[in-house]
C-alpha cells in the first residue's frame, strides 16, 4: 500500500486527532452474554465486539474429540451492518483466516491438557468495525475465557502498530488500515513476555520493523491493564486487597 | 425437508411443576401475569456506522438490529417500490444449544416472520425509495443478529427491527449523469405505521404472552401476531401442539391490546410523527 | 494460621516466589507460582492455592451432584449435571444386576425432565462420569422449589462444617439440598420460608468472596447475631478454603411420607 494523501498532520495529530503513541479509547465489560459460561463486551476506539465462551463443554460430533486435550474452536464473525457497507452474513475468507489465527493466539495461553475431551468455544461477533478488530475480538475472548473459569497460564492482550506518513504509529485506525503504509497486529503474553499472534501488511525497513514491533508490544501492555481492571472490577468490586474479619 | 426433533430445552419436572402450581392461580412461574411483558428496553443508534439500529432486551433476550441502504435493482414485479430484505442470525453467543452454521429452520422461520410483519403492514414507504424506477431502487437491509436466547426472539428480533427502522437515517440519493451520488443529506426512513408483533404461548389451557425460554421449552403450541394501527397484518402458528378456535380469537385480542401498549412506547422512544 | 498470604488474583499473576507446593488452580514457572484462575489465592504452610471464582463443575469421585435425566437407552439414563459432560446411570444400578429391558421400564422408573440426587460413581480422563443412586437418601427428587448457582460458590454456601446452610435452614425453616454441582432444591411447608431461603442462598452466591457475609445473612433473616457465634464467623476466604478442601456434603433429601 502507497499512500495518497497525508494522514498525520503538522501538529503530529492523525486523523482522530490522536499523537502517534496514542491508542485509542478502550472500555471492557465483564460478563454481558447471560447464556455463556464467560463473556467480555470490548470498545475499542469505535470497534464494538462481543465475546462470548461456552466451555469446558462436550463436543459434537463426538469423533473430534481428543483423548488427552481439550478441543479450542474460535469463529471471528461480522455482524452484516457492522462495517461501511454491508457484509453478507455468510463466513469470507477474511473471517476464515482470522478465526484461525485467533485460535492460534489464545491456545498457548489456555491450559488444553486440563479438559481431556471437552471443547471450548469461542466466538467473537463484531457488531461495528474500524480497524483492529481481531486485537479488539483477541482482547475479549481472553477476558470471556478468565470470566469463564477456564485454566489460563496468563492473559492475552493484542494490539497493532503501523507504518502512517512514513512514521511508525500506535494502533491504527479504519482510515489509516485502508490507507497507511503498513500494519502489524500483535498479540502478546505480558506475564510470559511472549508473542502468540503476528501478522504484518505491508512494507517496513529492519529499524522500522523493530520500532513497529515495539510500539505494538507496549500497546498490549496498556490493554492488558484495561483487561486486568476489568475483571477485577466485576470480581472484586473496588476492593484492591483481601479483608481479614475479626 | 423439516423433521421432527427432541426438545432442545428439558425443563427439570420440578420446574414443571412449579409452573403448573402457579399457572393455577393465575400467575407464571417468575411471578408475572399472564398478560404481563417482561421488562422491555430499547437503545437507539448504538451502531453508528449504521444508517438506523437499535438494541432491544426482552428480559434477558438481546438482539441487535442494524440497516444498511445501497441500491439495487427492484424486486421482479415490483419495480416503483424499493427493495426491503430482513434478515436474522441467532449467534453461537445466544445459547449452549446453537451450533454455528448456515441458519436452521426455527432461525428461518424467525427472520421470515419478522420480515412479514414489518412488509405486510407496509411500515416502509417503499414507493419513496425508487430511484429510477424498474433499474434503480433503494435497497433496506435490516440484520438482526441475536445475542442472547431466553425466550421470545420473534417479539425482541421485531421490535429491535422496528426501533432501527422509526430512527434511522438515511442518505438522499440522486441520479447525476447517470450515476447514483450521494447528496450528503440525510432523511428519516419513510415510515407509514408501527407494526407491532405479539407473541403468545400454550401451556396446559393457559395462554400467556411473551414467554421466557423455560416457558417455551413446557408450550404446547405458540403464535405470533403483528398488528399495526388499522389492525392484524401478520400472523404465524408455531410448535406441535394446537389452539382451539376461542383461544386464537382471545389471543388475537390480546395481541391487539398489548400491541397497542408496545406501540405507544415505540413512538414515544423513537418520536414517531414529531416534527424534527 | 495467620502467616498465610491471601490475594485477588486473575489468571498470570504471580502469588509467591520460592520452593511452595502447588495445590489447586496454580502452575510452577520458573521460580514462581501463578494463578490460573480469577479467584482468591492462598499462600500458606502446605502449599499454594487460588480458590475459584467462577468456572464448570468438574464432577469428582464421590461428589454429591443433583442431575436432571435428559435421555435414555436400553443400559442407562442419561443425566445431565450441569457440567462439561453428561453422566450416566446405569440401568443396573437401579434394577439390579439381573434386569431385563423386557421387563423392567426404563422410561417408568425414571422419565425425561426427572431430578435425581446421585453420587459420582467413577470418572476420569478417558470416560464420561457414572452415577449411583444405591446409597441413603440418593434417589428421584418428589418435590420442591429448584434453583442454580455457581459451583464455586458451594462450598461458601455450605460453610465451616455446614454452618452457613444450617444458619439458613433453621431461620426459614426450610430443608436444602445442595449438589457439588450447584443445583440446589429448597424444600418446606412454608411458601414464605422458601422465599426467604432462596434470597439468602442467592445472596451467598453474589457476595460469597466478601467480609462480614454470615453477619449480612443473618440480618437478612433477621437471626439474632449471638456473641459466641461471633467468634466462630472467621475470615471468609479461610472458611471457603476448608470446605472447599473439606468437600463437605450437601444435606439429606426431605424424605416423603
Amino acid at each position: 500500500m502507497t499512500q495518497t494523501r497525508n494522514l498525520i498532520d503538522e501538529n503530529g495529530k492523525r486523523t482522530d486527532g490522536r499523537t502517534i503513541d496514542q491508542l485509542r479509547d478502550v472500555k471492557i465489560t465483564v460478563g454481558t452474554v447471560k447464556n455463556a459460561d464467560g463473556s467480555a463486551f470490548i470498545e475499542f476506539g469505535k470497534n464494538k465486539i462481543v465475546a462470548a465462551v461456552y466451555g469446558p463443554r462436550e463436543v459434537h460430533p463426538k469423533h473430534l474429540q481428543q483423548p488427552d486435550r481439550c478441543v479450542l474452536r474460535c469463529r471471528y464473525h461480522m455482524s452484516p451492518f457492522s462495517t461501511d457497507t454491508r457484509k453478507n452474513p455468510a463466513p469470507s475468507r477474511r473471517e476464515v483466516e482470522i478465526s484461525k489465527v485467533m485460535r492460534e493466539s489464545l491456545e498457548p495461553a489456555i491450559m488444553l491438557e486440563d479438559y481431556p475431551r471437552a471443547a471450548i468455544d469461542v466466538f467473537v461477533e463484531v457488531l461495528q468495525s474500524d480497524g483492529g478488530s481481531r486485537c479488539a475480538g483477541i482482547t475479549a475472548a481472553s477476558v470471556a475465557l478468565a470470566d469463564a473459569g477456564i485454566n489460563m497460564r496468563d492473559l492475552v492482550a493484542a494490539c497493532a502498530a503501523g507504518k502512517v506518513d512514513e512514521q511508525i504509529v500506535l494502533d491504527i485506525n479504519d482510515v489509516e488500515d485502508k490507507e497507511g503504509g503498513a500494519d502489524m497486529p500483535i498479540a502478546y503474553m505480558p506475564r510470559l513476555d511472549q508473542v502468540t499472534l503476528m501478522q504484518l501488511d505491508g512494507k517496513l525497513n529492519s529499524e522500522q520493523f523493530n520500532e513497529c514491533l515495539d510500539k505494538a508490544i507496549s500497546g498490549c501492555k496498556m490493554v492488558y491493564d484495561i483487561q486486568r481492571e476489568a475483571l477485577m472490577q466485576k470480581y472484586f468490586g473496588n476492593e484492591t486487597e483481601v479483608k481479614e474479619e475479626q | 425437508m423439516s423433521t421432527s426433533k427432541r426438545s432442545t430445552i428439558i425443563v427439570e419436572h420440578l420446574r414443571k411443576q412449579q409452573m403448573m402450581e402457579s399457572i393455577g392461580k393465575g400467575k407464571r412461574i417468575d411471578g408475572r401475569n399472564f398478560d404481563e411483558q417482561r421488562p422491555l428496553e430499547i437503545e437507539l443508534d448504538i451502531i453508528k456506522k449504521a444508517n438506523g439500529s437499535a438494541r432491544v432486551k426482552l428480559g434477558d433476550s438481546e438482539v441487535i438490529a442494524g440497516i444498511k441502504v445501497s441500491t439495487g435493482e427492484p424486486f421482479e414485479g415490483l419495480e416503483d417500490k424499493g427493495a426491503l430484505i430482513v434478515t436474522a442470525e441467532v449467534l453461537p453467543t445466544a445459547s449452549p444449544h446453537v451450533e454455528p452454521g448456515p441458519p436452521d429452520e426455527e432461525v428461518v422461520e424467525l427472520a421470515r416472520v419478522v420480515d412479514r410483519g414489518v412488509r405486510e403492514s407496509e411500515m416502509v414507504d417503499l414507493g419513496k425509495l425508487v430511484l429510477v424506477p424498474g433499474k434503480i431502487v433503494y435497497t433496506v437491509f435490516v440484520d438482526c443478529s441475536v445475542l442472547n436466547a431466553d425466550g421470545n426472539l420473534f417479539d425482541a428480533t421485531s421490535y429491535a427491527t422496528v426501533a432501527a427502522i422509526l430512527s434511522a437515517k438515511i442518505p438522499v440519493l440522486e441520479m447525476q449523469d447517470g450515476k447514483v451520488t450521494d447528496t450528503g443529506k440525510t432523511i428519516p426512513m419513510p415510515v407509514t405505521c408501527v407494526p407491532i408483533s405479539i407473541t403468545q404461548v400454550r401451556i396446559g389451557d393457559a395462554v400467556m404472552i411473551d414467554p421466557a425460554s423455560e416457558e417455551e421449552g413446557a408450550m404446547d403450541a405458540r403464535i405470533t401476531i403483528s398488528t399495526n394501527e388499522e389492525g392484524y397484518c401478520a400472523l404465524q402458528k408455531g410448535y406441535t401442539g394446537s389452539f382451539t378456535i376461542e383461544q386464537i380469537k382471545k389471543a388475537a385480542e390480546t395481541a391487539r391490546i398489548k400491541g397497542e401498549e408496545v406501540r405507544a412506547k415505540m413512538k414515544e422512544l423513537t418520536k414517531f410523527g414529531q416534527k424534527e | 494460621m495467620h502467616d498465610v498470604k491471601r490475594l485477588y488474583v486473575i489468571p498470570g499473576d504471580k502469588i509467591v516466589e520460592g520452593n511452595h507446593r502447588p495445590l489447586m488452580n496454580v502452575v510452577k514457572s520458573g521460580n514462581a507460582l501463578i494463578a490460573t484462575r480469577i479467584g482468591i489465592a492462598e499462600a500458606g504452610r502446605d502449599g499454594v492455592k487460588v480458590i475459584p471464582l467462577s468456572g464448570v463443575y468438574i464432577p469428582r469421585i464421590n461428589d454429591l451432584v443433583i442431575g436432571k435425566i435428559v435421555d435414555h437407552t436400553s443400559l442407562s439414563w442419561e443425566v445431565d449435571i450441569n457440567s462439561c459432560f453428561s453422566a450416566h446411570l446405569p440401568a443396573s444400578d437401579v434394577f439390579g444386576r439381573d434386569f431385563s429391558p423386557a421387563r423392567d421400564d426404563m422410561g417408568k422408573h425414571l422419565a425425561v425432565g426427572d431430578m435425581i440426587t446421585a453420587r459420582v460413581l467413577a470418572f476420569d480422563r478417558t470416560r464420561d462420569p457414572m452415577l449411583t443412586l444405591q446409597d441413603r437418601d440418593l434417589g428421584k427428587i418428589a418435590t420442591g422449589e429448584l434453583l442454580k448457582i455457581s459451583a464455586t460458590r458451594v462450598p461458601r454456601l455450605i460453610g465451616k462444617r455446614g454452618s452457613m446452610i444450617q444458619t439458613i435452614e433453621q431461620a426459614t425453616h426450610t430443608r436444602v439440598l445442595i449438589g457439588q454441582n450447584g443445583i440446589v432444591v429448597v424444600t418446606g411447608r412454608d411458601p414464605e420460608g422458601i422465599n426467604q431461603a432462596v434470597k439468602a442462598i442467592r445472596m451467598v452466591e453474589e457476595e460469597a468472596h466478601t467480609a462480614n457475609l454470615t453477619q449480612r445473612i443473618k440480618a437478612l433473616l433477621n437471626v439474632p447475631d449471638s456473641p459466641q457465634e461471633g467468634q466462630n464467623d472467621g475470615a471468609k476466604p479461610q472458611e471457603m478454603a476448608e470446605s472447599a478442601t473439606e468437600r463437605t456434603e450437601g444435606l439429606e433429601v426431605e424424605s416423603e411420607k
